[in-house]
């Protein structure tokens, strides 16, 4: 007997009755609002920013604004270039150099202030996200899905990414005694540009 | 198989006590990360209705496994990812090693997972010479210092921020009196990087696996384990079985539930969802049992294995509060820890079900709605019956004495004729001592007295045998 069929048989043995146990349907549950104002709020609790537009200013200007001191700025949206784009990177020792990533995502959760990325909008470098600096994610508010239930029951990009990451704010640590830090091992910064 | 000696909780747990810094600390942060999950629960008119549901999805799943399993096995084998089934640890020691040796692995990064902390993979590894990393500050910190993680889910919380300096500044040189919590931070960034970078290999645990799809979830603060799965080109993730639900849809009640109990944070930074290898690399999954399957046939003790690792029960608990994790001398510790300890080895762990003051706040909290404080008082039943009463007598009166600190009043009332097994320590917290049990109602414990339990359960011994 493999250790599969031992693992399956035993299960089988031992498992409570099954037909006392059935399959809740499930309920759209949460708040059902989906305002970019909330999203914003929630954004905020998981120390995550808006990079606000400031009056005339164009999105390249604002990314010099806003990173006067980086060098690497790499870009994976067509209409910006930065110095560096997304698809001429080879390796992940490449990546490790970029202080600054500007990627495009799909959709954001309001009940978490989240931001979706996959290999797709990652151009197959799924660790540029998180060996880069710092992250600016341009999102749209008709993107803004209202909670985590309406998220997976509609986008299917849940289903189709092969690797999917829902970003909520910059990387964090509490392990020192309790002392909260924004910017572990991954992202230090996490910014939202509105489009 | 050799007879293992009973863990000594309560005197670990008088030590801990005695180093007044650390257990105020210690006690402090988790009843912290307590009320912060109270407000969390507090923002959500629906969090009752979103337990019942993960409760009934995960009894539902476990009573279904084996089809989930293969359910999941055929998914994931279709987007291309390896999977392996493992009985016990010693397989799923060798199944990993065996992966890594094909590959010509050095170097394995690795992010948190208390699947590999309870197979003992890291030294097992390490025999065969691969070199291998904890990646999260809070395991590195262990690593470093030698010692099993103290929480499933802030594995360094008895620690504090001059402990973390003394060891770094001996691994990573950095100065042994800069205790600042945001330097020691930056040194673990800095000292990670080109380990991440070079490594041959990444490793994760998983949260979640979701049958319909194939796909894993894994969720995480510190980036370190989306770093670990996405630079080297191979990942392996790891899992016990019983990590297993149905449905994508599900995840929207579990990821809902989970950050909210464990540190009262809406969601963790990262939830990365698995489904399919990176482009170029290759992805292996292992299925792990070491004693799950037996635990689901335990009448008593299966519903135990709807458990999401959210540590709530822990950070709630008065006696693992004061006493420490590594008190328990188990991989899980905290209320979790005693009900599925001893089913891995039942007189090593004997005494852990009496670390319990049977006060039920540990039932309360959980978001899978697992028994636990009435497993507990279960679990006494079964051990009073394999020991003699003494030794449950002591145990008890351990747990008073030395972690409560009320031995005398304790004493007096345990000989009393009416004495009850789990109400006294109740009435001592709740009346006599008092912080926990301000301004909140908890669920009553198991009414029995002590004579009549012991009667009880010694007469099914004797039938038994
Ligand atoms: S038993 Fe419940 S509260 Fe404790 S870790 Fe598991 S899920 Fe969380």
């Amino acid at each position: 007997m493999t250790s599969r069929e031992e693992i399956l048989a035993r299960l089988r043995n031992n498992r409570p009755h099954s037909t006392d146990y059935v399959l809740p349907s499930l309920p759209l549950l949460g708040e059902r609002t989906a305002t970019r104002q909330r999203f914003e709020e929630n954004l905020k609790d998981l120390g995550g920013q808006v990079l606000e537009q400031q009056e005339g200013e164009i999105f390249s200007e604002a990314i010099a604004r806003c990173f006067p001191d980086e060098k690497v700025i790499c870009s994976a949206v067509p209409e910006f270039d930065g110095t560096l784009r997304l698809e001429n990177i080879i390796s992940p020792q490449q990546a490790d150099k970029v202080d600054v990533l500007v990627v495009r995502s799909p959709f954001g959760i309001v009940e978490t202030g989240s931001v979706f990325l996959s290999e797709k909008e990652l151009q197959h470098r799924n660790f540029a996200a998180h060996l880069t600096q710092h992250i600016v994610v341009l999102l749209s508010e008709k993107n803004l899905i209202a909670n985590m239930h309406v998220a997976y029951d509609q986008r299917t990009e849940f289903r189709e990414a092969r690797y999917g990451v829902l970003m909520s704010g910059p990387s964090a640590t509490a392990d020192i005694q309790g002392v909260l830090i924004r910017g572990a091992q991954g992202v230090r910064t996490l910014r939202i540009w509105w489009e | 198989m050799k007879r293992s000696t009973p863990v000594n909780h309560a005197k670990a747990a008088e030590k801990f006590m005695k180093d007044t810094a650390h257990a105020r600390f210690h006690d402090k942060r988790l009843w912290d990360l307590r009320q912060k999950r109270d407000q969390q629960m507090h923002l959500l008119p629906e969090w009752q209705e979103l337990r019942t549901l993960a409760s009934q999805i995960k009894e539902h799943t476990l009573a279904h496994l084996p089809e989930y399993l293969e359910q999941f096995e055929a998914n994931a084998l279709k987007n291309g990812v390896h999977v392996h089934w493992a009985t016990d640890a010693a397989e799923h020691n060798r199944i990993v090693g065996e992966i890594l040796e094909k590959h010509g692995v050095r170097t394995l990064i690795k992010s948190k997972s208390m699947v590999t902390e309870e197979c003992e993979m890291a030294p097992y590894l390490t025999q065969c010479d691969v070199q291998v990393i904890e990646t999260d500050l809070g395991e590195r910190i262990q690593q470093l210092d030698n010692q099993m993680p103290s929480h499933i889910v802030v594995p360094a919380v008895h620690k504090l921020a001059s402990d973390v300096a003394k060891l770094f500044a001996q691994h990573y040189h950095t100065a042994p009196d800069d205790d600042d919590p945001h330097s020691l931070a930056w040194a673990q960034r800095l000292a990670a990087r080109p380990v991440i970078l070079s490594a041959d290999a990444g490793m994760t645990g998983v949260n979640f696996a979701v049958a319909e799809t194939g796909s894993f979830v894994v969720c995480t603060n510190e980036g370190n384990a989306d770093l670990s799965a996405t630079v080297p080109k191979l990942h392996i993730a790891t899992l016990g079985i019983e990590k297993l639900i149905p449905r994508m849809a599900d995840l929207g009640v579990f990821i809902r539930l989970l950050s909210r109990s464990a540190l009262g944070s809406p969601i963790t930074q990262y939830t990365t969802h698995f489904r399919a290898p990176q482009k170029g690399s290759e992805m292996h999954v292992v299925l792990v049992d070491n004693g799950r399957s037996h635990r689901l046939g335990m009448e008593e003790f299966w519903t135990s294995l709807k458990c999401i690792r959210c540590g709530a029960c822990m950070n709630t608990c008065p006696v693992y509060r004061r006493s420490g994790g590594l008190s328990y001398g188990a991989v899980y510790s905290g209320p979790i820890g005693v009900i599925i300890d001893p089913t891995f080895n039942e007189r090593k762990y004997s005494t852990l079900p009496f670390a319990s003051t049977m006060n039920g706040s540990c039932t309360h909290v959980c978001p899978v709605k697992i028994n636990i404080h009435e497993q507990i008082y279960q679990w006494r039943g079964v051990l009073a019956n394999h020991h003699e009463l003494p030794f449950v007598k002591r145990e008890i009166m351990r747990m008073v004495g030395k972690i409560l600190g009320r031995p005398k009043l304790y004493r007096a009332m345990v000989q009393g004729a009416e004495t009850t097994l789990n109400v006294l320590p109740r009435f001592l917290l709740y009346r006599t001592m008092n912080p926990w049990g301000k301004n909140r109602t908890l669920p009553r414990p198991v009414q029995q007295t002590f004579h009549a339990w012991y009667k009880e359960h010694r007469v099914k011994k004797n039938r038994n045998t």
